[in-house]
């Protein structure tokens, strides 16, 4: 027989362990043990069974799995935790003996360096992995940079961050990787694909960041240790693998001028010269001849055209060359199905390198009102070299003159003014009457999400609905991809609509206009000017509703022509009558409410112009009882359906119909969301319909 | 002493200025002495010039040791004074010239008593700087001896010089003095015995005695507690206590010092000592970029199940843009409902809002906050692997064919039959699809048209017992009836209504009689052979009553115990009876040709409920409470055990196919055993409230079977068993029929399948039987 076995020696018992438990056998404190965690990327976990797993009766909340707790035992971190509180019971030695300089001086020179290095090999064993996790520490890095320094955040951590930030930024900038962003209510998205991965971060807007009280500085601290010490060795890598020498120079006095991006200097490893990324000549620009300029704008166009790097603003990086035969073209091919019948395998749909020569050619104005680092980034990154603002936005600028005629396009984030208005008729500004509020002739005047939009869309969109002043077009994020059933603001209305959606709403909606207009009519009804020919043919059309139409006719002609706008319209009947039946229910809407503005009554609006009525509105009663029957099918065909899914369910086991259930709950959750918003979308689209008619 | 000589001299010289000291010393003893002291020196004093000289040398060392502790003036000049005090007899002039006024104060001038002047000194007070020593001077160095030894001699001893000590006055002179003067103060009329003088005491010298009796201190006005005097104090005197000049040393550099700075100095040059430098705090800056790529030799881990790395965030949706569409935007309502509710109830964690331009965004508040959280998350939140099942749930649930492939099926009540009192307990329907048999709580066996509800035949087979079940015989050749009330079976051939009396029908009734009647007699001649010991298991005869043998009651068999359920077998000749109480005697098979009734099992574990014949194998099922034993009938052995797992077995059917039951249970299930598989139910169904209690499988080739419940519905289900034996039995459900009433807890008590039509017939508590179809 075989033994017996003794509980808790195996399975989940001796696989999980509490914290508790954990801290005591590291035998460090429980904040050491945090920051270990931490570093090391150790995480609670969640046995499947919670009371197999505690030996206790107590509920324990935190299970750690022991081999990771045992995989801590051997850090050598915790030697360096142990020489800290050795060290800090010095520092309190000390200072508890007013011994101040003392307890500087061990904490200056005493203080044990934490060397993350081996963690980060640890955690990730490839460079693919660290790429991968790059997400969390991004975002954490960039808002750490934006941070104002304070006594939890020191400057050195802050000016740290701000670097290895813009290191990378330069290193999607100079390889073209970033793909997508975003502007969201919380800040801007980025996305860039390095190494095929997919990096996705949030960088806040430019703001003093609210900082409420449980929010623990020492945690994120730990964190953003950790982070730069990842971005450090990332970047390290990026740069040298496109050869580039990491780190590259700082220049702290263009940084002091808010140079911000280009207060760093790349520099080519092979190459001894320095490489800036930015053109030099700052104010030199804006004396120069026009027409030099013309003729260098027109050489940069070709070279850059040529290649991604363009050699006018010195940058030579030993990278591989595009080839010049064509022999060898690395793009895609794109595959045709020669059968009918097999499957179409997705391909990728644009070449990269188009995309990250999508600015290329253009050359940017940047006002002082709009958000200068992120604009400034996007477009270098997808090949803008010449981009200029004012000289409040800080150092850099390929050129501070506004009105530099080499700019195509300025990128204007103000309210309009009647002036600015007039001028951007008028085409000519005179070179004396140069303000900052008048408008360059040739130059295209866009709002910053014409960026944004024209980088997710992949090509360059119209300029004229991004036009200051002009209601700009919703902005989508480029990540939600189009599912079915889920609902999709770009594709128009009735495409997403279920089945008998749309008749279904328009039922209730023509109910609710009923209630409307019939309150409407009674108000009219009280009105005392009210003339009382009208007013005795509203009271027929109450009593006999589509019984006297055709008797109505003459009466209800006269009336519909009275108002000065209709005038025109009654003299040919007939053309206006066959055009009536083929109208669509949105001008039907609109002659309705135009009519209403009028003061007509209801029933006689329908009739507008023609003599005809339009059948489908007019025949309400026979409309109706379609409508009614239809739904009666369509309810019918629900409930059929659904008993039909009960006697399916029935069959199943229990597990399985709980694994459904829920599946089904889940769906119908995202399906009554998409019904909704496309409800709200009908809704906001009928009341456009209706304002346009009120105009 | 020799290398102090010099010294010595010194301060002899100071010695021999003033050789009369040791006088003075000498007399120090008493002031009274002095006198005589006085006079007996100065007789001798030339004679001892000498020794004094002697003397003094040693004398004089001995000042010298003491004269290089304390060089003071005062003492020297002290010395003097005393000297020239103890001087005063022979040098008053030369005394009064150096210190006029302290002598004037030391002494007073009296007469004594033979009229020379007498010096009276002033008591000296034994202070702590007086120059009176601690030892008594011992004046007289005789020892300890009597006085009586020198009352020979003039002297009474020697001094510390070895003079002669005198003897005092004595005799007439001072006894005249005595008579002449009175006692003085202080007499006591002892004699001291170190003089040999009277000893007299001053008024002092007794009070001090007085305060010793006392136990007091000695001294008048001693204060034992004085108020202390500070001798040195923090006040830096005016004048400094010694006028010493600063020596020389505290001018001149030390030249040890000298030399260890030298060596300090000479190290330095040398370069073994070098100077503080503060450690740079460069190196920091340096570190915090790291120069190197660690990623130079990266080896790919295999994934481990267990580690799951950290959920990227979802990215942005339509409605986190800063110019959403506006369906995106929340109303009123939606508003409110998201600032009402708690911040971990919302499902979002912001609010869409729309901004016209971008420089209208604001600043979004929340931002550290879900920093902060994604942090919290990152190492406190535990992780779990879970499978998501990104499928559509159509494709989990099982394909059923449509109900249309399913027909027929029955769907509704087609005939009621009524006329049954009570409830009715079974029910059959005729082989031939025409006639209803059915039996109830009245006693009452009846027939109905099957088509027409009309009721064609009855008879009353008892009053006080109930009909507990009916069956016909299969075959549609014959019509014989089985009816079983309480422990009486009785087999009938219904003599129905005159107008099928003629033609096909009247064939039909003689057959059956012919069938019934012919094992009559063969019992009797089995026991003629051999009479049987035991009481045999079943008596076949005619009933007594002409009236049940009119009705076409044939035979009325006798079991022991109230008979349940009745089945028979395919062909007509045996059918077994099963009565639940009968121990022993619970299932009987009695063969119809001869009138034979057998009691295969001995013993049965349980109570048995039902049985039934395999449909075409020699196979016998028994079931009891708990489980359904099949039996091979021709090698008489036990084929399979089969475990529903049901409680109690209320009934069960055998698939025409034979190799797939249903079992109804009295506790709601409905269980399908396909015996191919396994001994355990393929499917447990549970769709009745109450009990189920019969189940019947259609057995005119439809796949459908019926069970009937105590909640007053049937269930018709499609049942298909496929003859290949790689796919299972497919089971769907199909209607719930509803129409018989609930009474005392017993909706539907049996359910019979018409032969061919997908119609089925059951029987209520309510007293109706119903044809479903």
């Amino acid at each position: 027989m075989a033994r017996i076995k003794k509980k808790g020696t195996s399975g989940q018992a001796k696989n999980f362990i509490t914290r508790t438990q954990a801290v005591r056998k590291l035998q460090i404190s429980l904040p050491d043990f945090r920051r270990l965690c931490i570093f090391k990327g150790i995480y609670p976990r969640e046995p499947r069974n919670k009371r197999k797993a505690s030996r206790t009766s107590t509920p324990s909340t935190t299970f750690y799995y022991t081999k990771d707790i045992q995989y801590l035992l051997h850090e050598p971190l915790l030697n360096k935790f142990r020489d800290h509180k050795a060290l800090a019971k010095k520092i309190a030695k000390s200072l508890g003996r007013g011994e101040v300089g003392d307890a500087a001086r061990l904490e200056r020179n005493n203080s044990p360096k934490l060397s993350l290095d081996h963690i980060i090999k640890e955690r990730y064993p490839t460079f693919v992995d660290a790429l991968r996790d790059l997400d969390d520490a991004l975002s954490m890095l960039f808002l750490f940079a934006d941070l104002p320094a304070t006594s939890t955040v020191p400057p050195k951590t802050i000016a740290l961050c701000q670097r290895l930030c813009r290191e990378f930024e330069h290193y999607l900038i100079t390889t073209h990787s970033l793909r997508k962003s975003f502007l969201s209510i919380k800040g801007i998205y980025y996305q860039a694909t390095i190494q095929g991965q997919d990096i996705l971060w949030l960088v806040p807007y430019k703001f003093v960041q609210r900082v409420t009280g449980d929010v623990d500085f020492r945690i994120m601290g730990t964190f953003v240790e950790f982070y730069t010490t990842l971005l450090g060795f990332i970047n390290f890598r990026l740069y040298t693998s496109i050869g580039l020498v990491y780190p590259p120079r700082f220049n702290a006095t263009s940084d002091d001028k808010g140079g911000e991006l280009s207060a760093i200097v790349l520099e080519g490893k092979g190459v001894d010269d320095a490489i800036s990324i930015q053109a030099a000549p700052t104010n030199g620009a804006v004396d120069a001849d026009p027409e030099i300029q013309q003729r260098v704008d027109s050489m940069d166009l070709t070279t850059t055209t040529e290649s991604p790097h363009n050699a006018d603003q010195g940058i030579e990086i030993d990278q591989p060359k595009e080839p010049e035969i064509s022999d060898f073209d690395p793009t895609v091919d794109v595959f045709t199905p020669t059968a009918p019948d097999a499957d179409i395998l997705p391909q990728p749909s644009q070449p990269t390198s188009d995309l990250a020569l999508l600015f290329a050619n253009l050359s940017f104005f940047l006002s002082r009102e709009t958000p200068r680092h992120p604009l400034e980034f996007l477009l270098r990154a997808f090949g803008c070299k010449r981009i200029s603002w004012d000289a409040v936005l800080g150092d850099g600028a390929y050129s501070n003159n506004e009105f530099d005629p080499s700019i195509t396009h300025q990128v204007i984030d103000r309210p309009l003014s009647v002036a600015t208005d007039g001028n951007v008729n008028g085409g000519e500004a005179s070179q004396s009457g140069k303000t900052s509020g008048s408008r360059m002739p040739g130059r295209t005047y866009i709002q910053p999400q014409w960026v944004w939009d024209c980088i997710n869309e992949g090509r360059l969109l119209r300029p004229d609905l991004y036009a200051p002043g002009a209601t700009l077009p919703p902005h989508l994020s480029p990540w939600v991809k189009p599912t079915k059933g889920a609902y999709d603001p770009s594709a128009p209305l009735a495409e997403q609509e279920v089945e008998g959606e749309a008749e279904e709403a328009l039922l209730e909606e023509e109910v609710e206009s009923e209630h409307e207009r019939e309150e409407e009519e009674e108000e009219l009804e009280d009105e005392p000017e009210k003339s009382l020919a009208s007013a005795s043919g509203v009271d027929e059309e109450l009593d006999n509703h589509g019984m006297t139409i055709a008797a109505d006719e003459m009466d209800v002609d006269s009336e519909a022509s009275a108002p000065s706008s209709f005038g025109g319209f009654s003299d040919n009947d007939l053309a206006l009558a066959s055009d009536a039946e083929s109208d669509s229910s949105a001008t039907r809407h609109q002659r309705e409410l135009e009519a209403e503005a009028a003061g007509v009554a209801f029933t006689e609006a329908l009739k507008p112009a023609g003599g005809t009525p339009p059948k489908g509105i007019l025949k309400n009663s026979s409309q109706t009882e379609a409508d009614m029957k239809k739904r009666k099918a369509l309810a019918r065909r629900r409930r059929e359906e659904e008993e039909e899914l009960e006697r399916r369910k029935m069959m199943m086991g229990r597990k399985k119909r709980k694994v459904v259930d829920t599946m089904l709950y889940s769906n119908a959750r995202k399906d009554e969301e998409a019904g909704k918003l496309r409800a709200k979308r009908r809704r906001i689209e009928r009341g456009r319909g209706g304002g346009l008619g009120g105009r | 002493m020799a290398p102090q000589r010099g010294d010595s001299k010194k301060r002899k010289a100071i010695t021999r200025d003033s050789p009369e000291a040791d006088e003075v010393l000498l007399s120090d003893g008493g002031d009274e002495e002095f006198l005589l002291d006085g006079t007996v020196s100065q007789s001798e004093d030339d004679s001892d010039e000498e020794e004094n000289d002697v003397y003094s040398i040693d004398g004089g060392s001995e000042d010298d040791i003491r004269s290089d502790e304390v060089p003071s003036e005062d003492e020297a000049a002290s010395n003097e004074d005393v000297k020239i005090n103890g001087l005063g007899t022979v040098h008053i002039p030369q005394k009064e010239t150096e210190d006029g006024d302290l002598e004037a104060s030391n002494y007073t001038v009296t007469a004594d008593a033979n009229g020379n002047p007498r010096y009276v000194y002033n008591s000296i007070h034994p202070v702590y700087d007086s120059d009176d020593s601690d030892a008594p001077a011992t004046t007289n160095t005789i020892g300890n001896i009597p006085l009586s030894l020198y009352d020979s001699y003039p002297h009474i001893g020697y001094d510390i010089n070895g003079k002669k000590v005198s003897r005092p006055a004595k005799g007439e002179a001072l006894d005249a003095l005595l008579d002449s003067i009175d006692v003085p103060k202080g007499w006591t009329g002892l004699t001291d015995p170190s003089t040999g003088k009277p000893l007299e005491l001053s008024q002092e010298e007794l009070e001090v005695l007085k305060r010793i009796q006392m136990n007091e201190v000695p001294e008048e006005g001693y204060d034992p507690y004085p108020p202390t005097v500070e001798y040195f104090t923090g006040k830096t005197e005016v004048m400094p206590l010694s006028a010493a000049p600063e020596p020389k040393s505290r001018f001149v550099p030390s030249k040890h010092e000298a030399k260890r700075v030298m060596k300090i100095v000479r190290a330095i040059r040398e370069g073994r000592i070098l100077p503080y430098k503060p450690p740079a705090e460069k190196e920091e800056e340096d570190k915090e970029v790291k120069r190197y790529d660690i990623w130079a030799n990266e080896a790919p881990r295999p994934d481990h199940p267990m580690n799951i790395p950290a959920p990227k965030l979802p990215p942005p949706g339509y409605g986190e843009s800063y110019h959403p569409p506006p369906e995106y935007l929340p109303d009123r309502a939606e508003k409110k409902a998201w600032d009402e509710a708690d911040e971990e109830d919302r499902d979002k964690d912001f609010l869409p809002a729309d901004h016209d331009s971008l420089r209208k965004v604001p600043g979004y508040d929340r931002f550290v906050k879900e920093k902060f959280e994604r942090c919290l998350d990152l190492y406190l939140a535990p992780r779990v692997r879970r499978s998501k099942l990104n499928i559509d749930p159509e494709s989990l649930l099982p394909r059923l064919p449509s109900p249309d492939e399913l027909k027929p099926f029955p769907t509704g009540c087609g005939i009621i039959y009524k006329g049954h009192e009570g409830r009715v307990r079974s029910v059959a329907v005729d082989p031939s699809g025409t006639l209803i048999a059915s039996g109830g709580d009245d006693g009452t066996v009846r027939v109905w048209g099957l088509r027409d509800g009309d009721q064609r035949w009855s008879v009353k087979l008892g009053t006080d017992e109930a009909v507990n079940v009916v069956r016909w015989r299969p075959g549609t050749d014959t019509r014989v009836l089985a009816a079983a009330i309480g422990e009486e079976l009785y087999l009938i051939v219904p003599q129905l209504v005159t107008a099928e009396r003629e033609g096909p029908g009247a064939d039909i009734t003689d057959r059956s009689r012919d069938i019934v009647d012919a094992g009559w007699g063969y019992a009797a001649s089995n026991s003629a052979n051999g009479p049987s010991k035991k009481q045999p298991a079943a008596q076949w005869i005619r009933p007594a009553s002409t009236r049940l043998q009119d009705a076409g009651v044939l035979v009325k068999i006798t079991l022991r115990k109230t008979i349940k359920v009745i089945s028979w077998h395919r062909r007509g000749e045996y059918f077994a009876t099963v009565s639940p109480q009968g121990q022993s005697h619970a299932v009987a098979v009695h063969t119809l040709s001869k009138h034979l009734t057998q009691l295969p099992f001995r013993r049965l574990k349980g109570l048995a409920q039902s049985a039934q014949f395999h449909p075409s194998k020699p196979i016998f099922f028994v079931a009891t409470q708990r489980t359904i034993r099949s039996y091979d009938l021709s090698k008489q052995e036990l084929l399979k055990t089969i475990q529903p797992g049901a409680r109690w077995i209320s009934s069960f059917d055998v698939h025409p196919g034979g190799d797939n039951l249903i079992v109804g249970s009295y506790d709601k299930r409905l269980l399908w055993h396909d015996l191919d598989l396994s001994m355990r139910p393929y499917k447990t169904l549970r769709y009745h409230k109450k009990a189920i209690r019969a189940v019947r499988f259609h057995q005119g080739g439809l796949p459908l079977f019926a069970d009937a419940s105590d909640d007053g519905s049937l269930q018709i289900f499609h049942g298909k068993v496929v003859g290949d034996l790689m796919e299972n039995a497919s089971i769907v459900p199909l209607k719930v029929l509803r129409g018989h009433q609930v009474r005392k807890e017993l909706g539907v008590m049996d359910v019979d399948w018409h032969p061919r039509e997908p119609w089925c017939v059951s029987a209520g508590a309510d007293g109706t039987c119903r044809l479903w179809k």
